[in-house]
């Protein structure tokens, strides 16, 4: 274990090897990255503590922050698998603190296109962390082979990278909507699901973009296994709903919700019926599916799932009372859920739509 | 019920917390600028959570407009924030995976101790489970496999197949580089 040596600082700490760590003497041992060769167990240490005491809230000046940053890089010297993730770690940690810290992406970029797959796709976060936008041009076309990379890691990464990059360059993502249409395919289904997120995020002002984008996924085209990647299929699908006003009673998109309160996942079949709950104008024909399936849920032995439904029939009690006719036993029930929040929902639940009959019970 | 249709959007998870048995944090994500931005305002709101949650028992609770899903283990409590209106199953997701993988990672000694000693790739599976609020890897296996666990500190025997091979591969690969 790496941190055995310090079993004295243990007795004092009740447990916690870091208690009574000072930040001018942890910046001190930072020195020790500068030594020759690197000591991979012992900077790996002294770098955890740095990130712990930043964790801790503990503030750093700019010149403080800029110093560790320049001693971490030293560190790209060492092969250490871990003390490697730990520089990354330590590079998105204080890129907004230190100063000049564009001064790694050439060792970043090297990481991210070398041969070691633990290193790329942690290079590749830490590296668009530090990246603006003069120096995107630089990395693009890196950042374009590593969306569509095999590895699944690496192109997940990459794509939940260039989701992040659209805060500061808006316009440069746009380019990689090719790149982004190629790993929807991919066989991972994390890939599929961030690939999904980012072509939405690219399109979303199109509608015309949008309508093909979903209707790709519904002819089978696309097909998606991730729970993750349905539901967010759910919410664009609600959004265009929406957005088409009264008119989508008879839509294939409304079907295409409802069928996926059949779907083998509670995940999606909570997605599902939360999104025809909260469709503005549903008649009470089409919320009963959502709210039998929100009843069977009521009764489910996992307490964030009774608090999920519940929460939901909420929603129906404001607008729809009498579709709850047929849950008020399985609320009532709920009245006395050891988990308080869910306890309170019911009964508030029960409030809007409980009959007179009820109040003894 | 304006506002409640859920934005189509990757950015799921506000927060992940790891505190102790006396609600002192041993580490702390926030993903949201917008929420807690100072660390003052952040330890109220841990505080509070704790207070709120270490004697009952019951998995999710709704806090200062966030849905807090978490669970504990000994001397340490976990907890995966969203906003109100998320899908709480999706956090309950992120919160399996996260206990799940510290789990392996510790070889099932999910305590305070164990965690500090072995911080480093602790945060490492944060960092691997969650980027910036959207979630990475909601499965254990995958996140245990990508924090670079020295694979000379598991024993032989709780590793699976597949670990023990990637190994022999490394291990190979690098007599050959030498």
């Amino acid at each position: 274990m790496a941190f055995k040596r310090d079993k004295k600082e243990e007795e004092d700490g009740g447990g916690n090897i870091f208690q009574n760590l000072e930040k001018t003497s942890v910046l001190q041992e930072a020195r020790t990255f500068n030594d020759t060769p690197v000591n991979p167990r012992k900077c790996t240490h002294i770098l955890t503590k740095i990130l712990y005491l930043l964790n801790q809230g503990e503030q750093l000046g700019s010149t403080e922050a800029t110093e560790v940053f320049f001693a971490v890089t030293k560190l790209f010297q060492s092969k250490d698998v871990v003390l490697r993730r730990m520089v990354y770690l330590g590079i998105k940690e204080l890129s907004s603190l230190a100063e000049d810290v564009i001064i790694v992406t050439s060792s970043l970029t090297k990481d991210m296109t070398g041969r070691e797959d633990l290193y790329r796709a942690a290079a590749i976060r830490a590296l668009c962390s530090i990246t603006d936008v003069t120096m995107l041009q630089s990395i693009e076309r890196y950042m374009k082979q590593a969306i569509v990379d095999r590895n699944s890691a690496v192109s997940s990464a990459a794509l939940v990278s260039s989701l992040h990059l659209t805060k500061v360059a808006g316009e440069v993502v746009k380019r990689w909507v090719n790149e982004a249409q190629e790993a929807a395919n991919s066989d991972s289904i994390m890939v599929q699901y961030h690939a999904l997120g980012v072509l939405y995020h690219i399109r979303k002002s199109d509608r015309l973009a949008v309508t093909k984008l979903v209707a790709k996924f519904k002819s089978g085209r696309m097909s998606l296994k991730s729970p993750f990647a349905i539901c967010l299929v759910i919410r664009i699908v609600s959004k265009l709903l929406e957005e088409a006003g009264g008119e989508w009673a008879e839509s294939p998109l409304f079907d295409f919700v409802e069928s996926c309160l059949r779907h083998k996942s509670e995940t999606v079949i909570y997605e599902a019926a939360h999104a025809i709950v909260n469709m503005k104008n549903t008649t009470q024909r089409e919320l009963a599916p959502a709210v039998s399936v929100l009843q069977l849920f009521c009764t489910s032995p996992k307490p964030t799932l009774r608090f999920a439904a519940v929460r939901t029939l909420n929603k129906v009690a404001m607008s729809h009372p009498a579709a709850l006719m047929a849950c008020n036993c399985d609320l009532e029930s709920l009245i006395t859920d050891s988990n308080r929040s869910i306890a309170t929902l019911a009964i508030t639940t029960l409030l809007k739509t409980g009959a007179e009959s009820s109040v003894d019970r | 019920m304006e506002g409640s249709l859920l934005e189509p959007t990757l950015y799921t998870v506000k927060g992940m917390l790891i505190l102790d048995n006396d609600g002192h944090r041993i580490l702390a994500k926030y993903y949201d600028p917008a929420i807690f931005p100072t660390a003052k305002e952040q330890k109220a709101f841990e505080k509070n959570l704790f207070n709120k949650t270490h004697r009952a028992n019951a998995e999710i609770i709704m806090l200062d407009g966030l849905t807090c899903v978490y669970r504990s283990n000994v001397d340490l409590f976990f907890y995966v924030m969203g906003s109100c209106h998320e899908n709480e199953l999706i956090l309950m997701s992120v919160l399996q995976c996260l206990y799940d993988s510290i789990s392996q990672i510790l070889r099932k000694n999910v305590e305070k101790r164990v965690v500090m000693e072995n911080l480093d790739i602790v945060m490492l599976a944060m960092d691997e489970i969650c980027d910036g609020g959207i979630i990475l890897e909601a499965d254990s296996q995958s996140v245990v496999q990508r924090v670079a666990l020295r694979t000379d500190d598991i024993p032989l025997g709780e590793q699976t197949v597949a670990q023990v091979f990637q190994s022999a591969k490394e291990q190979l690969k690098w007599s050959l580089l030498k």
